[in-house]
């Protein structure tokens, strides 16, 4: 038993937990989830945040110690648990006093705010809090190894997918669906029923429902403009939210009474809204692009910020609205009628969602996706290959863009109202996250992801309080079992599932 | 008239000097080697040919025009093409896929087919594996198909970035006699190697490289001869 090796990989938690701390992610993280749940408090979010790290100290120390038996397991997990425990508790106890005795810690650290350690303290004095925090990361540490000794033992996650994908099997299997499955017409009974039951859908929904999912079809929207961004072209774009403000703000600016009462046509500033969105990502593009992975997220992050800034700012106010954003913003009619109820949103946003996923299904599978794909694995053999890689880098954010800038002017357009708040750095992160946990580069993946980030948390409004819990217990069996995302394109599958080659010794060379 | 001059190129990575004035030729129909030790410079003068990187000073000419200041996605249209160092096939593309980015500045569909024919011919395992992603073929059908992506540009000019490194002497054999076979068939080839035996059965003539320098160039048989080469590399 190296109980070595177990403290090692607390350590290496506790550092990770604390440098999370200074950075101010747990604060960050605690507000994402008190916005998705409505908490009162971070402190949620943050622990839930620390408490998976921790779990995952304990998880690593039985699995790098190769733990045989229960009591192994427990031994390395307490062994994690102790060491990140004491790291970060001491970590607390020290800050915790600090701030007590008044001392301005974040002339140090700016990020270090006095909420950062009073959303791990309970309250509590410094001491009590450093023992509470040790505790917890003590429990965790051995909660995350015992589970995870127990699935490899028992070889759970195997067990699981055997069993999954065998029930689907067997079910594909049965005589009916089996002789479905050949006729020739399937295919399209199984489209034909889909669109049937879309175009019902909204008129048996209420009010709150078309609402709801209505946010999430224009999430939808995004996810496959960003899915073209990041799953395709391979670009980690976290400003993307721009383009969605720049939809919002062309159709609240054109259509609304005030500031500007120009009092266009919604039909007529759809298109305005989406190329003006996709000459943003151009501008934009042309000087980021030529930046490689890390530094392009950075700058993209900035710009979004920059241009939520913009549009709250005083100096702006009578030409965005400035904080209070853009109100009566104008609706679709058709012929006289006036087509802006949520009910009539959610079938453009469902005419919407099949647009651009066709679009976008078009181009995977054309020329353009495959320079995208190639250039996403090695740009430089791509370039070499002939694929002038600026250009391609540029489609793709134009077309992102103007998927996103599509669906900002929905959103406003349905909302009624445009400001600020509808657009900080959360979309971004909200949009990517449900494109990586759908699939990255699948559209119906972007589907689910949207339904289960932006939908789930609604529907699960039900459990009341059990409904963070069961969301996160889904997240995180989601991400054990289905590291890919839960309906990954089909080539990740292959990747991820083919079994190994064999090496070939005597190659059939040369005739 | 050589169909390839590089003259006098140089070369930066940030500070460092990669390449110090490297000057080559290459005729119309030869196989031409470079050989040297790790971090002579031979990728990054197979590089700078094809456009990757851009030469400091210094010309490279491609028959009569000069290609040193044009971006690598345009040089492949002049007819250069490059099996990299490490083969860096496209891993979740298939098989075809890979060769069809071999092909894509060319719109000519049915010389493609036949190319793609002729890849096959040359490499019946590629064929039994089109349907494959590149990522899980074994290194040496990773080599077959690195070779045959650029073939695909049917370039006149064909540059391979260690084709050996790795393979088992079998393989070896059999990617060296492709080799042999393509320029018949009336491709030029630089070969980039560090198992100079092999490069000097194939190649008509050779550079050797030091430090960013050529420091030796003749015919095969004269660096055969050399007790410097003898030495350095051939382990005699
Ligand atoms: N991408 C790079 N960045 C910085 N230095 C590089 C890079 N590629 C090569 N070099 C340096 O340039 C020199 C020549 O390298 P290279 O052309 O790869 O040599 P060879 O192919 O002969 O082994 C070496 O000193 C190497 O370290
Ligand atoms: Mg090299």
């Amino acid at each position: 038993m190296n109980v070595r090796q177990a403290l090692r990989n607390g350590f290496i938690i506790g550092t990770i937990s604390i440098f999370i701390i200074l950075l101010g992610l747990t604060v960050l993280v605690g507000g994402i989830v008190r916005g998705w749940f409505d908490l009162s408090s971070n402190a949620l979010g943050a622990w839930v945040l620390l408490g998976l790290l921790a779990l995952l100290g304990g998880v690593n120390a039985r699995r790098n110690t190769h733990a045989a038996s229960w009591k192994e397991a427990a031994v390395a997990g307490l062994a994690a648990g102790v060491a990140q425990g004491a790291m970060v508790g001491i970590f607390v106890g020290i800050v915790a006093t600090l701030i007590d005795s008044g001392t301005e810690v974040r002339q140090w650290l700016v990020q270090l705010t006095p909420e950062a350690i009073d959303l791990l303290r309970f309250g509590a004095a410094p001491v009590a809090a450093a023992l509470i925090v040790f505790a917890i990361f003590t429990l965790a540490g051995l909660l995350g190894a015992l589970p995870s000794y127990a699935s490899a033992h028992y070889q759970w996650g195997a067990a699981f997918r055997s069993w999954f994908w065998g029930m689907r099997d067997q079910g594909l299997d049965l005589p009916p669906v089996a002789a479905f499955r050949e006729y020739k017409y399937a295919p399209y009974i199984v489209y034909g029923l889909g669109l049937v039951l879309l175009l019902i859908a909204p008129q048996l929904l209420g009010r709150y429902w078309n609402y709801t999912l209505g946010t999430v079809g224009i999430y939808v929207i995004l996810g496959l403009g960003l899915n073209i961004v990041v799953g395709l072209a391979g670009l980690l774009d976290l400003g993307y939210v721009a383009f969605f403000a720049i939809g919002a703000y062309t159709v609240a600016m054109l259509t609304a009474p005030a500031p500007h009462n120009i009092g266009m046509s919604f039909w007529l500033v759809l298109p305005i809204g989406v190329v003006l969105a996709s000459i943003t990502g151009v501008l934009l593009g042309i000087p980021v692009l030529r930046m490689r992975g890390d530094y392009l997220a950075i700058v993209t992050l900035g710009f979004g910020e920059i241009i939520r800034i913009l549009s709250k700012s005083d100096v702006l106010t009578s030409f965005t609205g400035g904080p209070r954003g853009i109100r009566a913003v104008a609706g679709p009619s058709l012929f006289g009628m006036d087509l802006s109820s949520s009910q009539h949103f959610m079938y453009f946003i469902i005419l919407g969602i099949i647009l651009v996923a066709y679009l976008t299904y078009r181009l995977q599978n054309s020329r353009v996706g495959r320079a995208w794909m190639a250039m996403r694995e090695d740009e430089d053999v791509a370039e070499a290959m002939g694929i002038y890689t600026l250009k391609y880098k540029l489609l793709a954010f134009a077309i992102g863009a103007a998927f996103a800038g599509f669906g900002g002017v929905l959103f406003a357009s349905r909302n009624k109202f445009t400001g600020p708040e509808d657009f900080t750095l959360l979309v971004s992160i909200n949009v990517l996250c449900l494109v990586i946990i759908g699939g990255m580069g699948s559209i119906p993946g972007v589907v689910i992801g949207a339904l289960v980030l932006k939908g789930l948390p609604e529907m699960l409004r039900e459990l009341d309080d059990y409904r963070i819990l069961v969301f996160g217990a889904l997240l995180v069996m989601m991400m054990i079992l289905r590291p890919e995302g839960l309906l990954p394109s089909k080539r990740r599958r292959m990747e991820l599932h083919e079994e190994e080659p064999t090496e070939v010794v005597a190659a059939g060379g040369a005739a | 008239m050589a169909m390839l001059e590089v003259r006098n190129v140089h070369t930066y990575y940030g500070n460092i000097h990669a390449l110090k004035g490297i000057s080559i030729n290459v005729d119309e129909g030869e196989i031409v080697t470079l050989i040297g030790a790790n971090g002579a410079g031979k990728s990054t003068t197979l590089n700078a040919i094809c456009g990757l990187v851009k030469p400091r000073s210094g010309e490279i000419v491609l028959e009569n025009e000069a290609i040193h200041r044009l971006p690598a996605h345009e040089v492949v249209s002049k007819g250069v093409a490059q099996s990299p160092e490490g083969r860096r096939i496209f891993g979740r593309l298939t098989v075809q896929e890979n060769l069809e980015m071999g092909a894509f500045r060319r719109a000519d569909a049915g010389a493609i087919q036949e190319d793609m024919r002729r890849v096959f011919d040359l490499f019946p395992r590629l064929e039994e594996r089109r349907k494959q992603v590149g990522g899980t073929l074994s290194g040496g059908e990773q080599q077959m198909l690195a070779i045959g992506r650029a073939m695909m540009a049917r370039p006149r000019l064909l540059l391979l970035d260690e084709p050996s490194m790795g393979l088992a002497p079998l393989l070896v054999e059999d990617i060296f006699r492709v080799v042999r076979q393509l320029n018949e068939q009336g491709t030029t080839i630089l070969l980039v190697e560090q198992n100079a035996l092999m490069a000097f059965s194939v190649a008509h003539r050779g550079y050797v490289l030091e430090t960013g320098r050529v420091v030796l160039e003749g015919t095969v048989d004269e660096l055969r001869e050399n007790p410097e080469v003898q030495k350095a590399y051939l382990g005699g």
